[in-house]
């Protein structure tokens, strides 16, 4: 994740003693015990059955194949593939454009920037309340309006809820990211729109040919984020929709929890969330095979 | 012609940069009008109109309500959560960067793994250790894995700062006879200091605006936490949709005096780690 | 000089690491102020008899909320900390909550599925001796849920909750119709609301629960008690009764029929939108249970006593079940954590021996339009201010030849959530009802 830069560490002197491993020990503890522990304890559950009552019971791979085989599951990975893909395409370009936009010196697009920040002021908790009550088709916006218009049931309708959800969760994070790309835009050197200028680039040119490249690192970085989180994402879905109408908003991490936590079925929700695991490592490893970034080095730490 | 295009104002981004300024703008306008409306008038008055009755008895509901200890139920933890994650997180930084040693090396890795595991699917073990532990239901379940999760980006951040600090000066002062711990404190700490800004307010949002592990690992409202009192408060107050917004509205308060004092900090110091 | 200040900031991180360590300490439950939330810390930290105990919102759990207080107010040493949750959240909250050995000391239940878990893993005591008093004042119908094996592990502790159906007198004024009693006199009637731009049916669809309300009325109206029962007995295709299939084919008719509206789905019943659809004229019906009526009286006093009509569901042609029958839930009950110590168990024993459904309770109940399920209070309720609504509801409790528990509450806590899904996809149009059949059967 980010371009990760592997630990080449400046050639310290094998010879000097080097700061001692304890100094690594509480980081690695919390680590340890809050996160590796529970990711083996999630693999181990996976093949359980416990219903959160009682004492969990060894089942067997029977759960996996029962889990994998159940329609439900696979129609909620085809949805999270949905998710991730449509909430990268609407997130990403517009992040990059408003970031780009933001990082000109104009006075009304520094106002501008500051009003897109207001969306970062929110939880998600907060972000879902006041959105259910805004797409409400009975009390909320559509009443600002003559009635019929404008009275889409989005959060109710099977075939609109997820990208009504897909544009909510948009609304809550495309600030941070064009936070990111205006930070990026703002790095590129002065001198190569300059020398562009000189070689008769347009507006679109420039774009195209020296801020995109210049920001390849920050959209690989903003990018993982959006991939990965949007892969795990919980909190908004579940104030917005709950995974309703119908499953229409099931969405894996949503199904992993409502398995667990409102079926009280802890074995199939373990095999939910070791395939949520395997998928963001998969995402991860691809990404940054795809960047190359796993093989920088640290000399271009100034570059972007 | 080019440099004529050139000097046009940019029309059609300007033209884009005010739809988006709507799209934002509009929730958060219905939002704070609503929660100003008395409970009655909601169902009647048209929703992007102000009041014509004005009241802030919203408001006193929901601080009549608990909406103080929630809050700082909220301040305890993101504070306690993020003090340990730049402490322990600029401990291992050090170690990891200046170590050199086969272990370090293998322990950097380790770490940058946890950087893919999405952190909601541990949530059942994570569930189950915590009940094991005895700390269900308190402020603690909150902040022990708030913490170890953080922890990969965090020291990814900061390896990055402490892995530019010229080699010279950590020999210099180990020359002068300089222990670790002050090495740490006088050279690494100041050095590292965008990364640490960085670091802290990043968390301090995720910590702040978490939502599935108070949901998960407490249930009284004298540990409740300010976003899940939200959703609380959604179900207490039912039809008084004016008192839900206005929770809602005041959850935003903190954040935004923040924001307020120190802006150009936040904004910068949020991307700054992430921009190396 | 550059040191000290970044040792002050070390030291001032240190501090700060000690301090939130410290206030952590200081939040923990066992110390707060409001009486112990949690169980198991209390008795340790020898606060003797303080108990505690999680109740709904809305309906009429306010009633319920003032007893306790009352309770507290008498009680110094025997103090019992309630928290309110809505709904879902505790349905949510509850399991885990028993599950972590945190549980309250009174755990609210609708017996059914849940209780049965609770038993099966030894989580609430045998309360049957302690409360005989009590039992002995409740209509044996509704006691009897709270029986497992013959053992009572559950009290009645609210009103009984028959599903009703509501209406806006108004809107049928206006409509010059009369309010149905049969499946026919419904689809027209739907149809007359539609042509005027009215929702016909309110319809909390979001919730989905109350949707269960439609099919387990069409089903008991169509073809009995027993066939739900075959369900919960597990006998193998116990969904592919006849009787099943047809309600859901009726519960889609009346979908495209436009029954429901076009946005039922965005309708949340625990933020009381499908009631508020009724009282602000925006739909004509209702078929909801009966905390409702509490909750119109709170919402909208106006229209509650002005224009709220009440029926039983309509009765459907050549149906062979008893259309006296009704569905609902019995009441709340009250179980007792078996992890609670034996102080804490002996507070909430005494405070159901005292207080539930005592005289006072009664009177409350009865004034917030809430049927207790208490034998021979015809006179009571006669007296009564919502007389008219409480007699009408307690008559169809007591001439009821069966009452059925919620299928959510009855079925196993897995069964549920799929029966659930399912029925909010048929309810949505996603799948057809021989869809809905094996996916139900596959759960036996």
């Amino acid at each position: 994740m980010l371009h990760r830069r592997e630990a080449e560490p400046a050639q310290p002197r094998p010879a000097r003693q080097g700061p001692p491993f304890w100094l690594a020990v509480p980081a690695l503890a919390f680590f340890g015990l809050f996160a590796l522990l529970p990711l083996g304890g999630v693999a181990v559950l996976s093949f359980m059955e416990w219903d959160g009552l009682g004492t969990p019971r060894w089942a067997g791979a029977e759960i996996w194949l029962d889990t994998l085989a159940d329609p439900a599951t696979r129609a909620a990975l085809w949805r999270t593939v949905v998710f991730v893909v449509v909430s990268f395409l609407f997130q990403a370009p517009v992040a990059l454009l408003l970031g780009v936009f933001t990082a000109g010196r104009q006075r009304y697009r520094a106002a501008f920037a500051v009003l897109y920040f207001l969306p970062l002021l929110f939880s998600s908790a907060a972000i879902g309340i006041v959105f259910r009550s805004l797409l409400d088709p009975n009390f909320g916006l559509s009443r600002a309006f003559s009635p019929g218009t404008l009275s889409t049931n989005w959060l109710g309708d099977p075939d609109l809820a997820l990208y009504a959800v897909i544009f909510v969760v948009g609304w809550a994070f495309v600030p941070f990211h064009a936070l990111l790309y205006q930070a990026g835009v703002r790095q590129i050197p002065a001198s190569l729109y300059e020398a562009a200028t000189l070689d008769g680039a347009g507006r679109w040119q420039q774009f195209r040919y020296v801020t995109l490249p210049q920001l390849r690192y920050t959209i690989v970085t903003s990018s993982t984020l959006m991939l990965v989180g949007s892969l795990t994402y919980f909190d908004l879905v579940f104030v917005l929709t709950g995974g309703g109408p119908g499953d229409a908003t099931r969405i894996l991490p949503l199904d992993m929890y409502l398995t667990g936590f409102r079926s009280y079925q802890m074995g199939p929700a373990s095999v939910i969330a070791v395939l949520l695991v395997a998928i963001g490592l998969a995402l991860s490893l691809f990404l940054s095979r795809v960047s190359g970034s796993g093989r920088m080095q640290s000399q271009q730490a100034g570059a972007a | 012609m080019r440099r004529r295009i050139r000097e046009t104002p940019n029309a059609l981004g300007a033209l884009g940069g005010l739809v988006w300024v709507v799209v934002t703008i509009v929730p958060i306008y219905y939002l704070v009008l609503t929660s100003l409306r008395r409970q009655q008038d909601y169902y009647i008055e048209n929703p992007l109109l102000p009041p014509a009755d004005p009241t802030l008895d919203a408001y006193r509901l929901v601080l009549e309500n608990d909406f103080v200890r929630y809050l700082s139920n909220s301040l305890i933890v993101t504070v306690a959560s993020v003090a340990v994650i730049l402490t322990v997180s600029l401990m291992a930084s050090y170690y990891l960067v200046r170590a050199g040693t086969p272990l370090s090396r293998g322990t950097l890795r380790l770490v940058l793994l946890g950087l893919a595991i999405p952190v909601q699917a541990t949530i059942i073990p994570v569930y189950y250790l915590i009940v094991r532990l005895g700390l269900y239901d308190s402020l603690v379940a909150l902040i022990l894995p708030a913490i170890a999760f953080a922890i990969p980006i965090s020291v990814l951040i900061i390896v990055n700062f402490v892995r530019d600090i010229p080699a010279e000066l950590f020999e210099s002062m180990r020359a002068d006879g300089a222990g670790h711990g002050r090495i740490l404190l006088a050279l690494v700490l100041p050095l590292s200091r965008p990364a640490l800004l960085t670091v802290g307010i990043y968390q301090a949002l995720q910590v702040w605006n978490g939502f599935l592990f108070p949901l998960i690992l407490t249930q009284s409202s004298s540990v409740r936490v300010l976003p899940l009192s939200l959703w609380t408060y959604q179900g207490q107050f039912a039809v008084n949709v004016p008192a839900v917004l206005a929770a809602v509205t005041l959850s935003a308060l903190p954040v935004l005096a923040a924001f307020v004092v120190g802006r150009r900090q936040l904004v910068s110091g949020l991307t700054a780690g992430f921009g190396k | 000089m550059r040191h000290t200040r970044l040792r002050a900031a070390a030291a001032a991180m240190v501090a700060a690491t000690a301090l939130t360590l410290a206030a952590c300490g200081g939040a923990s439950p066992g110390d707060s102020t409001d009486a112990g939330t949690d169980g198991g810390d209390d008795a340790q930290n020898g606060e003797g008899g303080a108990a505690s105990a999680w109740i709904l919102t809305g309906g009429g759990w306010p009633v319920t909320a003032a007893s306790f207080e009352r309770w507290n107010g008498e009680h110094d040493d025997q103090p019992i900390a309630v928290e309110e949750f809505e709904n879902d959240a505790f349905k949510e909250k509850i399991r885990t909550s028993v599950g972590s050995g945190e549980a309250p000391t009174l755990i609210m239940n609708w017996t059914g599925g849940t209780l049965a878990d609770y038993v099966a893993n030894d989580q609430v005591v045998d309360i049957g001796a302690e409360t005989a008093d009590l039992t002995g004042r409740v209509m044996p119908s509704v006691a009897q849920n709270g029986v497992i094996d013959g053992v009572t592990y559950a009290v009645p502790m609210n009103d009984v909750q028959p599903v009703v159906l509501y209406y806006n007198e108004d809107l049928f004024a206006q409509a010059g119709i009369e309010v149905p009693t049969t499946w026919q006199e419904t689809l027209d009637a739907v149809a007359t609301f539609k042509d005027a731009g009215i929702i016909p049916f309110s319809l909390a669809g979001q919730s989905v629960w109350p949707e269960l309300m439609w099919i387990q009325y069409l089903t008991d109206r169509i073809g009995g008690p027993e066939v739900f029962q075959a369900v919960l007995d597990g006998e193998p295709d116990a969904w592919s009764d006849p009787a099943i299939t047809e309600a859901l084919t009726k519960i889609q008719e009346l979908v495209e029929a436009g029954g429901f509206g076009d946005a039922f789905a965005s309708v949340a019943a625990d933020q009381s939108a499908d009631a508020a659809l009724v009282h602000t004229g925006r739909a004509a019906m209702l078929l909801q249970g009966s905390w409702v009526y509490a909750t119109f009286h709170t919402d909208n006093p106006e229209f509650a006593t002005s224009a709220l009509g009440f029926t039983s569901f309509p009765e459907i042609e050549g149906g062979s079940g008893d259309p006296a029958n009704i569905v609902g839930n019995p009441a709340n009950f009250w179980s007792v954590s078996a992890s609670a110590s034996d102080e804490e168990q002996q507070t909430a024993l005494d405070y159901l021996n005292e207080f539930v459904y005592d005289d006072e309770q009664l009177t409350a109940m009865l004034d917030a339009g809430s049927v207790p399920p208490v034998a021979g209070l015809e006179d009571r309720i006669a007296q009564s201010d919502d007389a008219e609504y409480l007699g009408f509801a307690y008559g169809l409790v007591q001439d009821a030849p069966h009452f059925q528990l919620s299928w959510d509450q009855a079925l196993p806590s897995d069964q549920a959530q799929e029966l659930l899904t399912n029925l909010s996809q048929i309810f949505l149009g996603e799948i057809t009802p021989q869809q809905f059949v094996d996916a139900m059967n596959a759960t036996l």
